[in-house]
């Protein structure tokens, strides 16, 4: 029986995984990735959320949004890397500490 | 003629503002800050002889004045203003005639200057202070009140020390420099003190409140250190006469302050800085007089007048001669003073700041044209000059006029200025035996006076050259406007005739001229009692005189005596005239026979007064003295009795005891401070920094992760606390 | 049953998908999992009956996102080599070492707790209706992007707009002061 719980399941598997992505790896461009499964997993909330409870659109809209911030932060957080790249020649994270200072 | 501002105030701005623009343009534009310096002083003698010929050929009147007043300064209590200072303008006959003397000698050396200082390195430097000199001089003469006449006479002392210091490189016009500002300065704390004695009487120091207080008898009856007030203040005030104007026994800096430039020598001996203090004596005689203190006064000026014209005897220095002459006429005039002759001085102060200008310059004259090949220096020892009238004929005119009027020749203004002053001495002898001293040695100085000038014109302009080679290496003086013209102008006023009012001493008439002794009629001693209904105006207002109209004076010399005593006065005048014409021939009979016959052998004289010749040669010793026994007897031993209370007193006692004191506190002190602050204080700040450091180290360490693991935990406590 | 069928396969291809990205050793590998993950993401937004939603994540996740990912991985050459960082001192491993798996799977956890606490009260909550049935929504959302969320829409232009801008000049090759 497929309810709004196996939705929530899933997204919160997602989130769980984006949350371990994101402090296991030390890679940049791998922290990215951790971060796109964490926004994935909230659109699927606001999907299913509106699908079961609410019966309107809102929460598709709010899905687009968020596919629209994603590309976004994806590619100005890309530019940033790339840019941090050309500078240390590194994508390290524990090399990106200037602002410590 | 309305008195605005407009009509008075550009007496004084003329030369001032020359000054202030002067100070900024004269090294870039030297030229152009000469002649406005001299314009400056044009636009000062002109206005000066406005107010001069409005007051004696307009007014014609003795009690004609103008007083402006505007507020300086008013410190008020409680909406009450208890002490108000007022400054103003007081304008009688005596600061009118003052003005155009001033302004006129002034504009005269003004002009000189432009000849004799031409070339000189710092040429427009000498214009800047000539201004600001004789803006001090004219400014005294404007002032209604002494605050102002000490604010100016202080200017004046100042600008003396700069230009007898002009040639700082040498070492004598620095020491000579400050040798006259810091005499004058003994005579300026008297005078200072003065002013606050009559300032706490009176309430006011303006010249016509204090003849009102004076009047009124508000000086009766107070005491002052053991003196009567009006004494006491007199006193002080003529102590800073003697100090200005180079009497005994401050006289000690005048003679060297030929050191500066001859034109400003003129300046300072004729017109502006010595006669600054003689102004002084004559505005605050109904004080003097009120004190009793005319026959000190009348000693001093009689001594002065001896003792210089005896040192001027010895002088070989052309320049030194004519300084110890000035000493000698300031002596005449003070003595005029003393003997109560207030016309008779005042005219003296007029008479002798025109002659004496006229010789400075002259004697600049002859300094300038002799110029020694083999120094490069001029000349001013009389005993290399001689023959002289031939190169330098107009010099010699004016030098000659000159030295008839000082010597009291009979149509020359000496005579009829100082043979008043010695008239009226021998009338006060004949009244009070105290007088008989003073009067003789003025008629002394008369002889002698008459003898060393005509001494120093015989040296320098007669006989045959002394030094051939100075001599013919001296050019012939041809009429130049700006070495000439001034003499000249100044020896046309040598003459009697334009103070006396007739040329020819009244015994000439000249048909449908009428002789007005103007300078007799105006000039008065101010009646104290008529000062009481005096007027001042505010500064801005339009003065038309209009309710001050007073009725023409007419000439009357006898206006204050009874017929007997008139008869007396006039009896005694005419002894003493004629008396002084003949010691003044008999002055140059000897030194015709000494110096130009060569009939009497000078040489003689000195020997058998040889004591008394190194006497004068040493100015009586009274540097020496000065210096080994005031300086070195009283003043050092002084200095050394403090510097030894100094050392084995307050230090002993005070310094040491106190180091004690503060030995002690420094213990605690530093106990305090290596254990409080340095252990718990500075330690304890070090230590806690170290820890609080290693928790925000770890905390802060620039990880972005684990800034979200952070994140994460304080989020998961929130939302299980939420939920 | 076809319903059921695209559920599970999605689930398990997002569910797998994020695991493969946690734990595949190979950034490259990872991003081609993470691509998985999403497209199963866009399969469960089919059974949630969101058309319009399924197309754009696939048009502009996997098609743009994850591209992007990848072309960034390989300008920068994926896995850096070098060991040490400035201060000499050895860096931890980019894809993670033991520690750091660690420290992930316990920040999980705690997650997963307090997520899980939330969950069972939000499914206690939740009635059970029937569900609509399907109808594209592709006309519906682009009625509402140009009425009640107009302001959304154009600010979310903005700001792309800017991001490319910001992009492009952030990313541009410059001289380097040493």
């Amino acid at each position: 029986m497929i309810t709004l719980s196996s939705y929530l399941a899933i997204s919160f598997l997602l989130f769980v995984c984006g949350i371990a992505v994101m402090i296991a790896r030390k890679n940049i461009i791998a922290i990215l990735l951790g971060v796109e499964l964490i926004l994935n997993s909230c659109a699927i909330n606001f999907v299913a959320y509106t699908r079961f409870v609410n019966n309107n659109l809102d929460g598709h809209i709010m899905s687009l949004f968020i596919i629209i911030i994603a590309a976004a932060e994806a590619a100005v957080g890309l530019a940033i890397v790339i840019r941090f790249f050309q500078i240390r020649e590194s994508i390290h994270i524990d090399d990106a500490t200037q602002l410590l200072q | 003629m309305e008195y605005t501002l407009g009509s008075i105030l550009p007496i004084l701005l003329g030369p001032f503002l020359a000054f202030v623009v002067n100070i900024f343009i004269v090294k870039k534009w030297t030229k152009l800050g000469v002649f406005l310096s001299c314009f400056g002083m044009f636009v000062s003698l002109f206005y000066s002889f406005r107010i001069f010929k409005d007051f004696v050929f307009g007014k014609y009147s003795t009690g004609y004045y103008v007083h402006k007043v505007f507020p300086w300064f008013d410190l008020k209590a409680a909406g009450v203003s208890n002490f108000a200072v007022d400054m103003g303008i007081y304008l009688d006959n005596m600061s009118a005639v003052m003005l155009f003397m001033v302004a006129g000698c002034a504009f005269l050396i003004h002009i000189f200057s432009t000849y004799y200082m031409a070339g000189d390195a710092r040429y427009g430097r000498f214009f800047v202070y000539l201004s600001l000199f004789t803006t001090g001089m004219l400014g005294l003469v404007l002032s209604d009140n002494l605050l102002s006449v000490f604010i100016f006479w202080e200017l004046m002392g100042f600008c003396s020390y700069s230009l007898i210091g002009f040639y700082y490189e040498k070492e004598g016009a620095g020491n000579a420099s400050m040798k006259a500002f810091m005499t004058t300065r003994i005579g300026d704390v008297f005078f200072l003190v003065g002013i606050l004695a009559i300032w706490t009487t009176v309430g006011s120091v303006r010249f016509v409140d204090i003849y009102a207080a004076i009047a009124d008898g508000s000086f009766n009856g107070l005491y002052a250190v053991g003196l009567p007030l009006a004494t006491f203040a007199a006193l002080s005030v003529f102590m800073g006469t003697i100090g200005k104007s180079a009497q005994f026994p401050l006289q000690v800096w005048l003679p060297d302050a030929m050191w500066g430039p001859t034109p400003c020598s003129a300046l300072i001996h004729a017109a502006t800085m010595v006669a600054a203090g003689v102004y002084l004596s004559l505005r605050m005689y109904p004080l003097m007089e009120l004190g009793g203190i005319t026959t000190f006064i009348a000693y001093i000026g009689a001594i002065t007048a001896f003792g210089a014209a005896t040192i001027a005897l010895v002088q070989t220095d052309i320049k030194a001669v004519l300084a110890y002459s000035t000493i000698s006429q300031l002596g005449y005039m003070v003595l005029g003073i003393g003997v109560g002759a207030y016309n008779a001085a005042f005219m003296h102060l007029i008479t002798h700041a025109v002659f004496k200008a006229c010789l400075f310059l002259a004697a600049g004259s002859v300094i300038h044209s002799l110029h020694d090949h083999h120094t490069h220096g001029h000349v001013q020892e009389m005993p290399r000059m001689g023959g002289l009238r031939k190169k330098m004929p107009l010099t010699f005119i004016a030098m000659l006029c000159c030295t008839f009027a000082i010597a009291g020749f009979p149509l020359f203004s000496g005579f009829v200025s100082k043979d008043r002053i010695l008239g009226d001495a021998l009338v006060m002898a004949t009244q009070s035996k105290a007088y008989w001293i003073p009067a003789f040695l003025g008629f002394t100085a008369a002889l002698l006076t008459a003898f060393y000038m005509f001494r120093m014109m015989f040296l320098t302009f007669f006989g045959e050259p002394r030094d051939k080679d100075l001599y013919d290496h001296t050019h012939v003086e041809k009429l130049s406007w700006n070495r000439n013209l001034p003499l000249l102008i100044l020896t046309v006023f040598t003459l009697g005739g334009w103070y006396s009012g007739h040329f020819f001493g009244g015994w000439v008439k000249i048909p449908g001229v009428e002789h007005k002794e103007w300078f007799a009629t105006l000039i008065e001693k101010p009646r104290v009692e008529n000062f009481k209904a005096y007027k001042s105006l505010p500064f801005g207002s339009v003065d038309t005189g209009a309710d001050r109209v007073f009725e023409e004076s007419q000439f009357n010399p006898d206006k204050y005596f009874t017929e007997k005593e008139a008869h007396h006065v006039h009896l005694v005048h005419a002894i003493g005239a004629w008396a002084s014409i003949a010691i003044a021939l008999a002055g140059w009979f000897i030194a015709f026979m000494m110096y130009s016959r060569g009939a009497w052998n000078p040489g003689r004289w000195v020997n058998a007064f040889s004591g008394w010749y190194r006497a004068l040669q040493n100015k009586y010793y009274f540097d020496d003295l000065y210096v080994k026994g005031i300086l070195q007897k009283g003043l050092l031993p002084f200095n050394n009795l403090l510097s030894r209370f100094d050392m084995g007193v307050f230090d002993r006692y005070a310094v040491d005891g106190w180091e004690a004191v503060n030995r002690f506190f420094y213990r605690i002190a530093k106990w305090v401070d290596d254990v409080i602050v340095d252990s718990v204080g500075v330690d304890g700040t070090g230590a806690s920094v170290r820890f609080f450091n290693v928790i925000l180290r770890t905390f802060q360490n620039g990880k972005i992760q684990f800034y979200f693991i952070i994140f994460l935990v304080v989020m998961v406590g929130y939302i299980w606390k939420l939920v | 049953m076809f319903d059921n069928f695209l559920f599970i396969s999605s689930a398990a291809l997002t569910v797998c998908g994020a695991l493969a990205v946690v734990l595949s050793p190979n950034l490259m590998h990872a991003c081609t999992y993470l691509l998985t993950s999403l497209i199963g993401v866009s399969g469960l937004y089919v059974t949630l009956s969101a058309d319009f939603l399924a197309a754009t994540q696939l048009v502009v996740y996997v098609g743009g996102v994850v591209i992007l990912m990848l072309f960034a991985i390989m300008l920068t050459g994926g896995n850096d080599n070098k060991s040490v960082n400035k201060f000499g001192i050895e860096k931890i491993a980019p894809m993670g070492n033991i520690k750091t798996f660690t420290l992930a799977g316990l920040s999980a956890l705690l997650m997963a707790l307090v997520i899980s606490k939330i969950i069972v009260n939000v499914t206690k909550a939740v009635p059970k209706g029937e569900l609509p049935p399907f109808s594209s929504t592709v006309e519906k959302i682009g009625e509402l992007l140009i009425t009640d969320h107009v302001l959304a829409f154009e600010i979310s232009s903005v700001l792309l707009l800017g991001a490319l801008i910001g992009a492009a000049l952030i990313a541009r090759p410059r001289k380097i002061e040493s």
